[in-house]
């Protein structure tokens, strides 16, 4: 497996700019997600590693090699599609097969190789099957198959779990995962998910309109994210404007112990979960929207200074539109914007 | 059940699904009656235009007076089947329209493959001048040869000049060549046309993934793409054959190469005017149409392509 390095990364598409001079290191055995709202260069960033695009500007290296004019068949990068992207004209034993068979191995070892994937992707049973008779979730485990059966420098998974239902999806997170894990695999996951992202990666990549905005560890950017953006972005903010001062931020309606690098106004994002309910908390907040959503309620509730933020409640208690609720905020889970 | 029973069965069962078809009361039959409405006025055109000459061509077939259509005879499929000539001319057919049917589909698959998988400047041009010789009748079509290929055409006398040979020696509009040039001129947008479809249903991710596996552009081609598209081929194919068998003005113009158009012409022209025997060669025509579709048919995906 190999470390990925792309170097000022730009991909234009006559006055659109589709990524804008990204810098990021993929390490060796790593699972970086990308992360973005649609539009925001992942796709492309995905595809110009493949060698499916030839950046404007910039270069992409394998283990520090240029690859950057190297065509696709000649990369050694194993692609995951949403779509799964099967040969529906092959078996899946064929599929599995295809790469190792366009690299001239015997057939005997193929077969010998395809098999044993088959073994671990827990699909050995539908060998012989047309790709069209399987689930969506067998056909993207032979999809998974199928890229790893050439042992690529990098594996590239693009919103493979798209349009799966959600306990299959929870459960191939799981799977995938460990697999990735275990080969020791340098994988690049891109997704719209940011839960998804963090369940599979080790470290996550945001991206808006053709930039990195923050690169961290899940909880990195979901505790410390580094602007505006990512922090509603990833998980759900309320972002609060206050006066920091001597290691305390005055938001008017309450005050936090929390450190800010400069003194004067600040903003301070807030997760839902940082909103503690007391019974005589120092915040009031009127309730305009509950929503029951099974393990939590969600609310959203005014500040007196009209500021709407987002809480989870327990889902025990019943909260109606109009209610005062008394609030704290935790200042620990609070995280100024730099 | 008997077989009085049977029959009274079947056509208490035709009488009430015209009755519902032509009053309906469940949405079912509604929808039956908008099919009939739409499909009445094409089969009424085909009753006339169709099936009524095809019976008389059959009756025409076995008259012993192919003008007056009076009695019986099976003088005209006699002479089919025993006389040389036409042996010659449906092998002549076959052959040659085979060939110029394999050729314009080998050039429809490379000119879909570049609409359909490159962003072409000027995509649009391009697309009317591969499809525009459809429109074009046969006649213009032998024109255009012979403008190019023929004593005094462009192409002739360019060669006669570059090589120094004579300009008539190098003419071949008249020849099989030029009859071969202006068959598949008229045939590859039929080829194309049927392709482009096949084609937008090509899945690209397929394609990049055999790429990302290490396929070459060419195996991906062979090993990915071609698979898909055989139906594709297959119904380009049929068309492509169907339409060649059709081709009448070029072939008229040119007369280099004796098909069953030219010989169905010959028979009922003045001189050796036989309509029996012209309206037997148009039934055998008809029944190989009919038959060749069928077969091919096995080899087409009807939900991937239409003819």
């Amino acid at each position: 497996m190999s470390e990925v390095t792309l170097e000022s990364l730009t991909k234009r598409y006559g006055d659109e700019l589709a990524v804008d001079g990204i810098d990021l290191t993929i390490r060796d055995g790593e699972i970086l997600g990308i992360v973005g709202p649609s539009g925001c260069g992942k796709t492309t960033t995905l595809r110009t590693i493949a060698g499916f695009e030839t950046p404007t500007r910039g270069r992409v290296r394998f283990d520090g090699v240029d690859v950057t004019h190297v065509p696709p068949e000649e990369r050694h990068v194993g692609l995951v599609f949403q779509s799964y992207a099967l040969f529906d004209t092959m078996t899946v034993r064929e599929n599995v097969a295809f790469g190792l068979k366009m690299r001239d191995v015997p057939q005997r070892e193929r077969r010998e190789r395809a098999g044993a994937l088959l073994e671990m992707l827990d699909i050995a049973t539908l060998a012989d099957r047309r790709p069209t008779t399987l689930s969506g979730g067998q056909q993207q485990r032979v999809g998974l198959a199928r890229a790893l059966a050439i042992e690529p420098h990098v594996l590239l998974l693009d919103e493979p779990m798209t349009g799966l239902d959600a306990a299959l999806k929870t459960r191939l997170q799981t799977e995938i995962r460990d697999l990735l894990a275990d080969l020791g695999v340098t994988a690049i996951y891109v997704t719209h998910d940011q839960e998804e992202a963090m369940a599979m990666c080790d470290r996550i990549a945001v991206l808006n309109a053709g930039t990195v905005e923050q690169v961290g560890t899940p909880s990195a950017i979901y505790r410390r994210p580094a602007n505006a953006f990512v922090a509603n972005f990833i998980g759900n903010s309320t972002l609060l404007t206050g006066v920091a001062a001597d290691g305390r931020v005055d938001l008017g309606f309450a005050e936090l112990e929390v450190a800010a690098a400069t003194n004067g106004t600040v903003t301070v994002a807030v997760r839902p979960e940082a909103f503690e309910f007391e019974r005589e908390g120092p915040i009031s907040a009127e309730v305009s929207s509950a929503t029951y959503l099974g393990d939590r309620t969600q609310l959203t509730a005014t500040l007196p200074d009209e500021t709407t933020v987002a809480l989870h409640a327990d889902a025990a208690e019943t909260y109606r539109t109009g209610e005062t609720v008394s609030l704290s905020i935790d200042d620990t889970s609070v995280h100024v914007l730099e | 059940m008997s077989i009085r029973e049977s029959t009274a069965a079947s056509v208490r069962r035709v009488a009430i699904f015209a009755s519902t078809t032509a009053r309906p009361t469940t949405e079912r039959e509604r929808e039956r009656r908008r099919i009939a409405i739409m499909c009445l006025p094409f089969f009424a055109l085909a009753t006339v235009a169709g099936f009524v000459p095809l019976a008389m061509l059959v009756r025409m077939s076995v008259a012993a007076d192919a003008i007056w259509i009076e009695g019986w005879s099976l003088d005209a499929w006699r002479t089919l089947l025993t006389e040389p000539t036409y042996r010659r001319v449906a092998w002549n057919t076959v052959w040659f329209v085979g060939l110029a049917t394999v050729v314009s589909v080998v050039l429809g698959v490379a000119v879909a493959h570049a609409l359909e998988k490159y962003d072409l400047p000027f995509e649009r041009v391009v697309v009317a001048a591969v499809s525009f010789p459809i429109a074009l009748p046969g006649i213009i079509v032998a024109i255009l040869v012979i403008a190019m290929l023929g004593r005094q055409g462009l192409v002739t006398n360019a060669i006669a000049a570059v090589t120094g040979t004579s300009a008539i020696d190098l003419a071949s509009a008249t020849a099989i060549t030029g009859l071969f040039l202006g068959y598949v001129y008229s045939l590859v947008p039929r080829a194309t046309m049927v392709l482009r479809g096949t084609y937008a249903e090509v899945n690209t991710q397929a394609e990049e993934a055999a790429r990302s596996l290490g396929a070459s552009r060419w195996e991906t081609f062979y090993h990915v793409t071609l698979p898909e598209i055989r139906p594709g081929i297959a119904a380009a194919t049929i068309l492509t054959f169907r339409s060649g068998l059709a081709i009448f003005g070029t072939v008229l113009l040119l007369q280099s190469h004796y098909v069953v158009t030219l010989q169905i012409q010959r028979e009922i022209s003045v001189g050796t005017y036989r309509p029996d025997v012209a309206a037997a060669i148009g039934l055998v025509y008809v029944v190989f149409i009919v038959a060749f579709t069928f077969v091919g048919l096995r080899f087409v995906r009807t939900d991937t392509v239409t003819l």
